[in-house]
């Protein structure tokens, strides 16, 4: 992953950590290490062991309180001990801008910011941010398109047909989110949203008619720009050797950046409409997370057969050794 | 002589058509999938940048070769 700097947090999440930089608009290139927020805490009052000098540091009014009650000499030594050349920047949180720390940030260069949140309402909020900015990214060759609100990854080799399945999909009222290339990030350490690169952005190459814009030609209702993966398909040239799923009880699943998705294979071969089957698989998705399983539901009815056709075979068997018991 | 656009893609795009290997073009941390003419573009590579390319399967060698030509013959535009 690219390196993350105080730049790139300050721009992203300014306006919504409401973010005021007060002094170090030169030194926005310092990289933040790790996706980690910290109040000094014990640090405060000397005692530095374990103090993890790299992680974004914020003062709220109980730091400042503390501070003031200080020497203003003590102050500015116990400042300079946690604010070190490594630390990223400074937070002052709904509290005073003590002078000290102003002088120190500007010694060392750190930038400084200020937020009308408290300390821990930052803290959450900054923390939050951070996990979902340095979460895990994959960029998959495949197409990613919207059907009745679910996400569906379409993968397969080249040439199978992903983008003439995803226009076809579209022209029935579906959505493209992106062609060819998917980047993917994990979002809330649980799901997977996947989104096209802008430069590319409802474009899809379609062999024997070139590059289209899908949205110039269909309209803005066909296409959306970021969208949650629900499921995979992957369409595959039919082989007569491979051992297609026929009855469904079975949920394959794939992996993805750690995160598990429903996983199927769908044969293509001509005469096959993709896009008829591509819909029923979606379809299919939406009614089992509803709650009803057509495969499970018709092999329960059917083992209540086959077991209710036992039970009458063995009293029909009964019935007649019993007749020829009395006859006999 | 822009880089990487669109003839130059679909050269490469044409090329690796009658290969059976599995090819990928790397550029600024992004790797792609050379058989896909979008994704390619995507990478905007602009004229004298470094890109790394791999090849993987039963005519490496060869697919490799005939990328090489291509790359050195700038993909047959006008020497510029």
């Amino acid at each position: 992953m690219a390196m993350y700097v105080v730049g790139d947090l300050y721009s992203r999440h300014s306006a919504y950590l409401e973010l005021e930089l007060i002094v170090g608009s030169e030194w926005l290139w310092r990289a933040v290490a790790a996706p980690e927020a910290q109040r000094p805490g014990v640090s405060l009052s000397g005692y530095l062991k374990n103090f993890e000098v790299r992680r974004l540091l914020i003062f709220g009014q109980r730091e400042v309180a503390y501070l003031s009650d200080l020497t203003s000499r003590t102050r500015k030594k116990r400042l300079q001990e946690i604010i070190n050349t490594k630390t990223p920047a400074v937070f002052l949180a709904n509290c005073d801008v003590l002078k000290e720390v102003h002088e120190v940030c500007r010694e060392k260069e750190i930038p400084l910011f200020k937020s009308r949140f408290t300390a821990n309402t930052l803290l959450s909020k900054m923390s939050y941010l951070l996990a979902e900015d340095f979460s895990p990214t994959l960029s998959c060759h495949g197409t990613l398109v919207e059907a009745f609100g679910v996400g569906v990854l379409i993968q397969g080799d080249s040439a199978v047909g992903k983008s003439e399945a995803a226009l076809g999909l579209i022209e029935r009222g579906h959505r493209l989110v992106a062609d060819d290339i998917v980047q993917i990030r994990v979002r809330e350490g649980s799901y997977l949203e996947g989104t096209g690169p802008e430069l590319t952005r409802h474009l899809m190459e379609i062999r024997g008619i070139g590059i289209i814009n899908v949205a110039h030609l269909y309209g803005a209702v066909c296409v959306r720009d970021e969208k949650r993966l629900d499921l995979v398909v992957k369409l595959e040239e039919w082989n007569d050797r491979h051992f297609y799923d026929r009855v469904g009880l079975e949920r394959k699943e794939c992996d993805l950046l750690g995160v598990k998705l429903p996983f199927h294979i769908l044969p293509v071969k001509p005469g096959r409409d993709v896009v008829l089957l591509l819909e029923t698989i979606v379809l299919n998705h939406r009614l089992r997370e509803m709650g009803y399983n057509s495969a499970k539901e018709f092999n329960t009815k059917l083992h209540e057969t086959i077991s209710r056709k036992q039970v009458e075979a063995s009293r029909e068997k009964e019935k007649i050794s019993g007749q020829t018991a009395m006859q006999g | 002589m822009l880089g990487l656009h669109a003839r130059p893609a679909t050269v490469i795009a044409k090329l690796l058509q009658q290969s059976k290997s599995q090819v990928m073009f790397s550029y600024k941390k992004e790797t792609v999938n050379a058989r896909s003419i979008m994704s390619i573009l995507m990478l905007a590579v602009k004229k004298n940048s470094q890109i790394t390319i791999s090849v993987e399967g039963e005519d490496a060698e060869e697919t490799m070769e005939r990328l090489m030509e291509a790359f050195e013959n700038q993909f047959g535009e006008a020497a510029g």
